[in-house]
């Protein structure tokens, strides 16, 4: 077992990282899959040091003692002073596990099952395709390519996915779901806000079972396919598009519904 | 759009492919792709508007060939990259060695998709429901008309039993039958106008 104390920025590597696990307060965690040797680049630290453990193929980043503040360590404004900066390259298959309080968090090019949870950061992920669970209260959620399973939580904060291909799980409060589903039988899709718009734009050519219904806001689709049902018949659509492979389930409170349709694929020849 | 791409990297990584050699679309993200060290491929959703704007800005020219669009770097391309040829250098060193540099270069990217993204989406979804909410209106429009049909076809029977009684009772002459045939005519004519504008 290694185990470094940081005071200052400084970078180190390391020979094998299977597991990933860093917990800090704030500042900001990146994470990038690479075929390189394994480092972690610390680039700008506040308050007391960190501390590092590689163990066997874990590396571990936290407070020396992270432990429980108390029920009112925030009040006292204690993870003020608690800033670090943190970027890891790690290789692709490496399962990571990040939690921060007040930072954001980035992650790209991973192939491993990835799990990221900020209380007012923000999320990124990019190029992610192993199974991916994401967790943050008023921060925002954007991915780009994250081809895995994506389950993703948020209260207030705003949830996109740009070209998502797997299964997705979206919940939030009051935040807006925007998702752009780029393969046609995309496995299973479900949306759950409160009072969050949904927005979601599926291919051309779809397979999906649909059940949308929003309580009091407006459901509107651009696939005739589907039919509404109940009056006034704003609120709910269902129907079958393609072979109904995949499924598509939306539900809101008094969020607006929107499904929208890609234009027919026109693949530029390479 | 996000300003960090409008003035940043990723602008002048564009132009300094297109100035190495003229290329298509595709080679230009293929070669992105290596750039962030294979971790992030740019979309051709990101790069094609944006190769459209260098092209605005008169930075590069387009041209067909073999069906495909070829973009080649113009004079005033040339000079914005010698211009900015110290800050790409520095960038390009920063992204070799450090995580962090190439970390945020990718969050940066990633945030600029996404908005534009969630822009366009939130467009379509507005004027989609504007749309729809239009329609069902027209919809509940015609119901009300369904209701108020029978109204209609009361005042139709009355006038059909009327007009028989007063039939029945003189005796016609040849101007007078034409005349009521006329009236007839003209009714159902405007009837029938009137109903094709509801619709």
């Amino acid at each position: 077992m290694a185990t470094w104390t940081i005071d200052e920025p400084r970078k180190l590597t390391f020979d094998t990282v299977r597991r990933l696990r860093v917990r800090t307060v704030a500042g900001g965690i990146a994470v990038v899959g690479t075929d390189d040797r394994p480092t972690l680049e610390v680039s700008e630290l506040d308050g007391p040091p960190l501390w590092v453990r590689h163990e066997d193929g874990e590396l571990e980043v936290a407070y020396e003692r992270p432990g429980w503040p108390g029920p009112f360590g925030w009040l006292i404004g204690r993870h003020r002073r608690q800033v670090a900066v943190i970027s890891l390259a790690v290789p692709r298959d490496c399962e990571v596990d990040l939690g921060v309080v007040a930072s954001g968090l980035m992650v790209s090019g991973l192939r491993a099952p990835l799990v990221a949870r900020t209380v007012s950061g923000e999320i990124t992920l990019a190029g992610c395709s192993g199974q991916v669970e994401a967790q943050t209260v008023s921060g925002a959620v954007q991915a780009h390519g994250v081809a895995g399973d994506l389950w993703a939580h948020t209260v207030s904060g705003d949830l996109t996915l740009v070209e998502g291909g797997g299964t997705v799980g979206a919940r939030t409060i009051s935040g807006t779901v925007t998702l752009d589903v780029s393969t046609p039988g995309a496995g299973d899709i479900r949306v759950t806000t409160v009072s969050g718009d949904v927005t979601i734009r599926l291919p051309h050519a779809s397979d999906l079972q649909v059940q949308v219904q929003s309580t009091s806001g407006q459901v509107a689709s651009a696939f005739d396919e589907l039919h509404r049902e109940g009056r006034p018949a704003l609120r709910s659509i269902r129907g079958r598009l393609g072979a109904g492979t995949g499924r598509l389930q939306a539900n809101t409170t008094s969020g607006h519904v929107a499904l929208l349709r890609r234009e027919p694929e026109v693949r530029e020849s390479p | 759009m996000s300003p960090v791409f409008s003035h940043g990297m990723l602008r002048l990584y564009l132009l300094k492919l297109l100035d190495e050699s003229p290329r298509h679309g595709y080679d230009v993200i293929r070669l992105l792709e290596d750039r962030f060290m294979g971790l992030y491929a740019p979309s051709p959703g990101t790069i094609y508007p944006r190769l459209q704007r260098l092209e605005a800005e008169g930075l590069v020219t387009q041209s067909q060939e073999g069906g495909r669009k070829v973009y080649q770097i113009t004079e005033a391309g040339r000079e914005e990259l010698r211009r900015r040829q110290d800050e790409l250098d520095h960038l390009e060193a920063e992204i070799r060695s450090s995580v962090h540099y190439l970390a945020s270069e990718i969050r940066e990217e990633v945030r600029g998709t996404v908005h534009d993204l969630k822009q366009e989406l939130k467009q379509a979804a507005r004027e989609i429901r504007r749309q729809q909410r239009h329609e069902n209106r027209s919809r509940r429009d015609w119901h009300d008309a369904d209701a108020a049909a029978p109204r209609v076809e009361r005042r139709l029977r009355d006038l059909l039993t009327g007009t028989d009684q007063l039939l029945h009772r003189a005796h016609l002459t040849e101007a007078q039958i034409r005349e009521c045939a006329a009236i007839l005519d003209e009714t159902f004519e405007r009837i029938r106008e009137v109903l094709r504008d509801k619709r």
